[in-house]
């Protein structure tokens, strides 16, 4: 290669009513508690079907949960090549009082290395929230990357923070969907800001890790919303030396 | 069986390529007075609703010649009385929206609430109402248990899908109740006048490619608008984004203005048409 490619991380965080029912019971699964429901009625297949179009494979991170009540969509979504990674169990604050972390990455680590017939090799915070142990854990597990941390522009070795022998696929506060939907922006304003940001970030040749969620409140998966990002796709694919990857193409192009 | 992917599938009346309900929730002084607050002062924006919004909604509703349906709390239709039977001789639909626009889940006392809301409205307009909002948005099973015993047909509260579909609660689908979800998150004035605080040309821009999204899918768009100021509609540059959308909507062929308890019937015609896929749902 003459000149070296600017690496762009599509991921989404796969996270449907997991959410409410860490405050609520099913039964209480109606209005403003319902926009979780819509990820598998709605937005997942509006999201990945946007992402198949433009022949992005994107990394999938599934709270163990999830995998669970939806085994099939989770498998499918591999098979069309979408790299699966961990997500937690559901939806749990790793450093909340009383959580037993090591069990819930394991239960996580089973039920997804069952359900999609091959261990997840990586590994998100939900709510980005991690222990000084959480990293030495996934190491234990054999995991080969992370990717909850938000304080780099490439990836980097986490043997200092724990991880033995593992990698840091950073993604960024500002190309998270959630951070602009969920304080309401407009559709233009957050494109508007992520082009900006992207323009950037790609003159400096940083790895470009997007974020989403295929829910209606914080999330992408509006139809309205999957058309401002396959505007925003569309103008990506031009950028010059710009190439999608999955976390775990970037992980081992850093660290084999 | 309703799918996004089978379009065909669903139809609308007088066979509209798009349909679009316009719903205002009255959302007066019932906030404050329900959390023990005086409306006065900087607390004063619910009493804006009766005296400025709602007019200025109904004159331009009226210009536009379009149905619209009016969600009202039991306390709100209690101070105006004159005002929502007005609005309901005109022939809109008055929908009830809880009685102090309770802002958590009210608990055992829920039916109580519900079922006053439902007779004050009954007396004031002489129709019972059929249509519900749930203020704040929050619904349970025996919300819905509560409202079906008494007579409603549907409630537009849920954001889990962008259809209407058959509700479905304590393990059942229901072929006699209707959810026409809304979302407040993107198809609401509140997130963007009161969260993001963006200005009311780009409120119009964003509301019209929600639109083109659903207009190309043949669907639903259902708009929740407050006619309050503050984080509602009712000042004059808002009301005028509103009617640039409706303006915006009557430019596209096929686009049917409902209301929703009319929407609401439409569907219960044939309720197996409104049957939604519950796979890991």
């Amino acid at each position: 290669m003459s000149k070296p490619t600017v690496p762009v991380i599509v991921t989404v965080n796969l996270q449907g009513k997991t959410v409410e029912l860490t405050q609520l019971g099913e039964d209480a699964l109606f209005g403003r508690a319902s926009y979780g429901k819509y990820a598998y009625a709605v937005g997942c297949e509006r999201l990945f079907g946007l992402l198949d179009r433009h022949g992005i494979r994107s990394t999938v991170f599934v709270p163990g949960a999830e995998a669970e009540a939806n085994p099939g969509y989770v498998t499918a979504l591999a098979g069309r090549g979408h790299e699966i990674a961990a997500h937690g169990w559901a939806m749990e604050e790793m450093d909340a009082v009383g959580v037993d972390e090591r069990v819930l990455l394991e239960r996580t680590h089973a039920a997804l290395s069952r359900i999609v017939g091959r261990a997840p090799r990586g590994f998100r915070a939900p709510h980005g929230r991690l222990t000084e142990r959480t990293l030495g854990h996934l190491a234990d597990l054999g995991y080969h990357y992370d990717s909850s941390f938000q304080d780099d522009d490439h990836p980097y070795r986490l043997d200092a923070d724990g991880g033995r022998d593992m990698v840091e696929v950073p993604h960024a506060e500002i190309l998270i969907d959630a951070t602009l939907y969920g304080q309401r922006q407009t559709h233009d304003r957050v494109m508007k800001m992520w082009r900006e940001e992207i323009e950037a970030m790609h003159r400096e040749r940083c790895l470009i890790t997007l974020t989403l969620h295929p829910r209606s409140d914080y999330g992408s998966g509006r139809a309205s919303r999957v058309a401002a990002l396959d505007g925003l796709f569309t103008w990506m694919r031009k950028l010059e030396g710009i190439s999608f990857f999955t976390c775990e193409e970037v992980a081992d192009q850093w660290h084999p | 069986m309703i799918s996004l992917a089978q379009r065909k599938q669903h139809a609308w009346p007088d066979g509209a390529r798009c349909v679009v309900g316009l719903t205002l929730d009255f959302d007066g002084t019932s906030l404050e007075r329900g959390r023990g607050q005086l409306p006065l002062g900087a607390r004063s924006h619910g009493r804006y609703s009766a005296k400025c919004g709602i007019p200025r909604f109904v004159d331009m509703f009226t210009r536009q010649n379009v149905p619209w349906t009016f969600y009202v709390s039991g306390y709100d239709a209690e101070e105006s009385p004159d005002l929502v039977r007005d609005i309901s001789r005109s022939g809109i639909e008055i929908g009830s929206h809880g009685y102090f626009h309770e802002g958590v889940d009210p608990g055992g006392a829920e039916p109580e609430l519900l079922e006053r809301t439902h007779r004050l409205l009954k007396e004031i307009t002489g129709t019972a109402p059929r249509g519900w909002r749930s203020p704040s948005g929050h619904k349970t099973a025996r919300t819905l248990r509560k409202l079906r015993e008494l007579g409603y047909v549907y409630d537009s509260s849920d954001k889990d899908f962008d259809l209407p579909y058959l509700a479905r609660y304590d393990g059942e689908e229901r072929s006699d109740y209707v959810c026409l979800p809304n979302n407040t998150s993107s198809l609401d004035d509140f997130p963007f006048y009161r969260v993001s605080y963006t200005p009311p040309s780009e409120v119009l821009t964003h509301w019209e490619q929600e639109f083109d999204a659903i207009y190309a899918e043949g669907g639903y768009y259902n708009l929740t608008f407050h006619p309050r100021v503050g984080y509602g509609s009712g000042s004059p540059a808002r009301v005028a984004a509103v009617e640039g959308l409706i303006n915006y909507a009557k430019r596209h062929e096929g686009v049917r203005f409902v209301g929703m308890l009319e929407l609401a019937e439409w569907c219960l015609k044939r309720p197996s048409d409104w049957r939604r896929d519950w796979s890991g749902q």
